[in-house]
């Protein structure tokens, strides 16, 4: 039996209290646009058969936590969190991720472990017709408009179609709000702020969905 | 000598011991049918956004075999399965026929089969083999449990070397203004809305109550310490309405 101690429990480090939304949300935004690409794709995602029950680690940087994609028959999963090593993992650019749909190339991309594997993956992704700019637009928008603080309004507005290229926004996302964010206070308080938003928004869904179903 | 008869809470009713269990399934055999729409109202919805970091946080891989105790109508179990995949297994398991089957249904109708099995158990005498599970969680379910430690025990014994366990469960609000209104919403909006919703007032007034009774965040983690786990930690979410304890089995 295999005694799996030296497993890595990549949340491991996280102390009590933390908790990383603004990844965790990322990693939903991905997961839903790669399923519903999936879905939608007229081959049903047959490019990604050869790399079922596998896990593929992309790192996508400035971002240093790495996301695992699992793939199943039933769904490509993202998380970020492994038990475990990863079949193969792949070093990039955010941006040079979100542009690979139109590139269909990934520049200066680091791959390890089972590169095949990994190869596998990059050009699954170049087979669907994902517009990575459009859809993480809506993440990089929500993100900004919490942190300027146009509360819930902006959310809406953004949710509604955001004007400036996604590269632009990403761009300046990654420069003043990843890498320019000084003291750890803060971050949490942005957490908290993404948290308090996801929160209200939530109570305003569940209010509108009771109100629908009991009227 | 005076034998009195040893009792426990029922929410914030002193009932005897073993009237406990059978109290419990009548309030989960009243709310079965309802119960997805109940979660919603309970949790204003974000109850999915906790579940969903549950999953995240357990580093769930294809393979994997998890136990997904007090399942209900298979929240967890459905995600899960997707992720571990064919060679992987899932197993709900509930003290409450009701519950399991309205889940199995659910879980029938969405696709989810070949990767799952349903169980009908008790938290405090689990009918699994010593090492079986990589992962356990039991989420929102803890609480309904008449003896606590004696669950954690078992939880640990089903675990793997190198398993994890995860506790999802409401817990004690940390914010003290936050917690006056939090208390305001329990005791006298949601039974209210069970009325209305599921016309069931009095389950929900004891789903309201026995959050209050549940173990804080510092006193849970020293229950699954004390239970044989080898490391324990906990993470609030939404101020401590719910806290994500996890043990770890080495
Ligand atoms: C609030 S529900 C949670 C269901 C599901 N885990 C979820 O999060 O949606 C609590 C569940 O715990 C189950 N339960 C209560 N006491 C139990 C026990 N002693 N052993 C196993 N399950 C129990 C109930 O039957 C019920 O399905």
């Amino acid at each position: 039996m295999s005694h799996n101690t030296n497993e890595t429990h990549a949340s491991d480090q996280r102390t009590n209290s933390e908790l990383d939304l603004p990844l965790l949300s990322l990693s939903k935004t991905i997961e839903s646009v790669l399923n519903t690409a999936v879905r939608l794709d007229e081959m049903e995602g047959q490019s990604f058969l050869s790399l079922e029950d596998k896990v593929i680690a992309v790192t996508l940087s400035p971002i240093k936590q790495p996301l695992y994609f699992l793939f199943t028959k039933s769904m490509i999963a993202v998380q970020s969190s492994l038990v475990g090593e990863a079949d193969a993992s792949i070093q990039t650019h955010l941006l040079d991720f979100v542009r690979l749909p139109l590139n269909h190339a990934l520049p200066n991309t680091t791959l390890s472990g089972d590169t095949q594997l990994a190869q596998y993956f990059i050009d699954a992704l170049c087979s669907l017709d994902i517009d990575w700019e459009e859809q993480l637009s809506h993440y990089t928008g929500d993100l900004i408009a919490f942190k300027v603080g146009h509360g819930i309004r902006s959310l809406f507005n953004t949710q509604q179609g955001v004007k400036d290229t996604v590269s632009q926004t990403l761009k300046e996302f990654l420069q003043f709000e990843i890498e320019a964010v000084p003291t750890q206070s803060q971050v949490k308080r942005f957490c908290q702020g993404v948290d308090d938003i996801t929160t209200q928004t939530n109570v305003l869904e569940a209010r509108i969905n009771t109100l629908l179903t009991t009227s | 000598m005076s034998q009195t008869k040893p009792t426990i809470d029922f929410g914030f009713t002193e009932v005897p011991l073993q009237e406990k269990v059978k109290k419990v399934k009548g309030v989960f055999d009243s709310v079965a049918g309802n119960y997805d729409i109940m979660n919603d109202v309970m949790s204003l919805g974000v109850h999915r956004l906790w579940k969903r970091h549950t999953i995240e946080l357990s580093g769930i891989r294809p393979g994997k075999v998890v136990l997904d105790l007090a399942g209900g109508t298979g929240d967890l179990t459905k995600e899960f399965a997707k992720r571990v995949g064919k060679e992987g297994k899932v197993v709900l398991a509930d003290i409450n026929e009701s519950m399991v089957r309205v889940g199995r249904d659910r879980l029938i109708n969405a696709g989810i089969a070949g990767n799952v099995e349903y169980t009908i158990t008790n938290a405090e005498a689990l009918a699994f083999p010593d090492n079986t599970f990589d992962l356990a969680t039991i989420a929102f379910g803890l609480r309904n449990v008449t003896n606590k430690d004696k669950a954690l025990e078992e939880l640990y014994r089903v675990l793997k070397p190198g398993g994890q366990l995860m506790i999802l469960e409401f817990s004690k609000v940390t914010q003290p203004l936050f917690a006056k209104f939090y208390d305001f919403y329990s005791f006298n909006i949601l039974p209210k809305m069970g009325k209305l919703i599921a016309n069931d007032e009095a389950s929900y007034q004891y789903l309201a109550e026995s959050i209050r009774m549940h173990p804080d965040q510092e006193t849970l983690k020293q229950m699954m310490l004390t239970a044989g786990f080898d490391k324990a930690e906990y993470l609030n979410m939404n101020e401590g309405i719910v806290a994500l304890h996890r043990g770890w089995k080495y």
